[in-house]
């Protein structure tokens, strides 16, 4: 027996004002009961994540009037969390505990009157203890953290700024072509560099949107699957990746991540190598994001994923399709519900202007807190083996 | 960039009286023969949870940096101290063209008029500080 998501939920993302993440969430999570033709007296299991702007948690159910419920958590690994819930509630399919189970993530860090940047930074005039001093001495937001990371990965391996525009740019490609894209005025590489500085070496261009919004899916049983309203899409394989690095001599921080051991599990259970895969979903909260990712996928070997970057592998009609629907680069910052939304609208051949070629295996990968914390899924249109 | 003011928390007095003193006080379990950062919160080898301090000599070396687009830039790092651990930090009297792998760090103390005395991590040779 095997696995798979039936419904996909997405309100209106972006600016989004006037709900509050709790209302955010309870509508995806309709919308993704609707759209699989279920009833929402047919969940039995629900999955909560939550962002920056406020915590939907565990009340979801009874905002949601869902009653004897078999599986009720709130689950957290930041931004991996997604690709978590999904293999927690497939796992809870496999396993009897329940049998049609809605994971869905909302936030609304984005308040009107504010800039985007605003919602992930900090300031004050005075500081308290150590996480005050670190903040009063510069390090206020999170880009810096992985302008660290991108630094010392550069410094290291020769990866250069121009490499990572490339990314910014093919992801941009693909947003151009999604009507839900927030931005899809295509770029340059040199839009790119000359791109104000945000912490440097990461450009405005190398940086994700920040959304407010909501998306949920819907995982069932295969069989169950073939009954429902939409074409299904089978998960094959998953996995998860904590490597516990420490902030002290011999850290592999920037170098190498969680990706190395999650996308291994996940390849493994599916049974497939990087080889089978015809596109990758992959969370790009920065472009430097997606570069270590593919080289701990082993799309290419460590310290070249600026130059396979490069190579156009990336973007439409490149061998390597990745981020086909702007990611969070450059479409809508839904923490690790951006690459599986966008892995769900492909494998069911709904990309429109900009459907992949080849769908068969699509890789997608969570990334939470600063690159602490992994999860992948193989997901694909066909039933494993069939 | 204007750094504000940094107040105690209560747990940071032995590290703001070594900053004060012009020394570098971190956590080091003694059982362990480990140094961790000043914020650490335990020892993960023996599950200790009340650490030590101790003097760090205050030699580092540089891990990684980014710099902020303020005038002037501000030059922050992650920098591994001698004994260990790394600390996310800001540099003083550095330029762009120093930054490598690995140079050679000292930690200098700033005492302002109003709060607490803090740490910044200036290039170093032999000689004493570069600059």
């Amino acid at each position: 027996m095997g696995t798979s998501i039936v419904g996909l939920g997405m309100t209106e993302l972006g600016r989004v004002y006037g709900r509050s993440p709790r209302r955010l969430a309870a509508d995806a999570v309709r919308l993704a009961a609707a759209d699989a033709g279920l009833a929402l007296g047919d969940l039995d299991g629900l999955l909560v994540s939550h962002g920056m702007g406020g915590s939907p948690g565990i009340e979801l159910a009874d905002t949601l009037g869902l009653r004897d419920l078999r599986l009720l958590a709130l689950v957290n690994s930041y931004g991996a969390t997604a690709g978590a819930m999904v293999s927690y509630a497939a796992m809870s399919v496999l396993n009897g505990s329940a049998t049609t189970v809605a994971c869905v993530f909302a936030d609304a860090p984005l308040k009107p009157e504010q800039s985007a940047g605003s919602a992930y930074n900090r300031s004050s005039r005075e500081w308290y203890g150590f996480g005050g001093m670190t903040a009063a001495l510069g390090l206020r937001s999170v880009n810096s953290h992985y302008a660290l990371a991108a630094q010392r990965h550069m410094a290291r391996y020769g990866t250069t700024s121009e490499q990572l525009g490339a990314i910014a740019v093919a992801t941009r490609a693909w947003a151009s072509g999604n009507p839900l894209a927030q931005m899809r005025e295509p770029i340059t590489i040199e839009d790119h560099q000359a791109s104000r500085w945000v912490s440097e070496p990461l450009h405005l261009l190398d940086c994700c949107l920040v959304s407010n919004g909501a998306i949920a899916v819907i995982v069932t049983s295969a069989g169950r699957a073939r009954d429902l309203a939409r074409p299904p899409v089978h998960l094959w394989g998953w996995g998860q990746g904590h490597p516990g690095h420490r902030k002290e001599r011999g850290s592999d921080f920037g170098l190498a991540t969680g990706a190395a051991a999650s996308g291994a599990a996940a390849m493994k259970m599916a049974g497939i190598t990087t080889a089978d895969v015809d596109v990758c979903e992959l969370y790009d909260c920065y472009t430097y994001t997606v570069l270590v990712t593919l080289e701990d996928y082993g799309f290419c070997a460590k310290g070249e994923g600026g130059a396979f970057a490069a190579s156009g592998a990336l973007g439409p009609g490149g061998s390597l399709p990745t981020n086909t629907g702007g990611g969070q680069l450059s479409a809508y910052y839904m923490w690790g519900m951006t690459p599986l939304s966008e892995a769900v609208i492909q494998a069911r051949g709904d990309g429109g202007q900009r459907q992949a070629p080849s769908t068969d295996v699509i890789l997608v990968s969570g990334n939470g807190g600063i690159l602490d914390h992994h999860s992948t899924l193989v997901v694909s249109p066909h039933e494993k083996g069939a | 960039m204007d750094i504000g003011v940094l107040r105690r928390d209560g747990r940071t007095d032995p590290f703001f009286d070594g900053t004060a003193a012009g020394r570098l006080v971190v956590r080091r379990c003694e059982a362990c023969d480990r140094w961790f950062a000043p914020d650490a919160s335990g020892c993960p080898g023996c599950g200790e949870e009340e650490l030590g301090w101790a003097e760090a000599s205050g030699a580092a070396t540089l891990v990684t940096w980014t710099i902020l687009p303020k005038e002037p830039p501000a030059f922050l790092a992650l920098v591994e101290l001698a004994e260990g651990p790394w600390l996310h930090a800001r540099l003083d009297g550095v330029e762009r063209a120093d930054l490598r792998e690995g140079l050679a760090l000292r930690a200098a103390f700033e005492h302002p008029d109003e709060g607490e005395s803090y740490v910044l991590f200036r290039p170093w040779t032999e000689r004493g500080s570069v600059r």
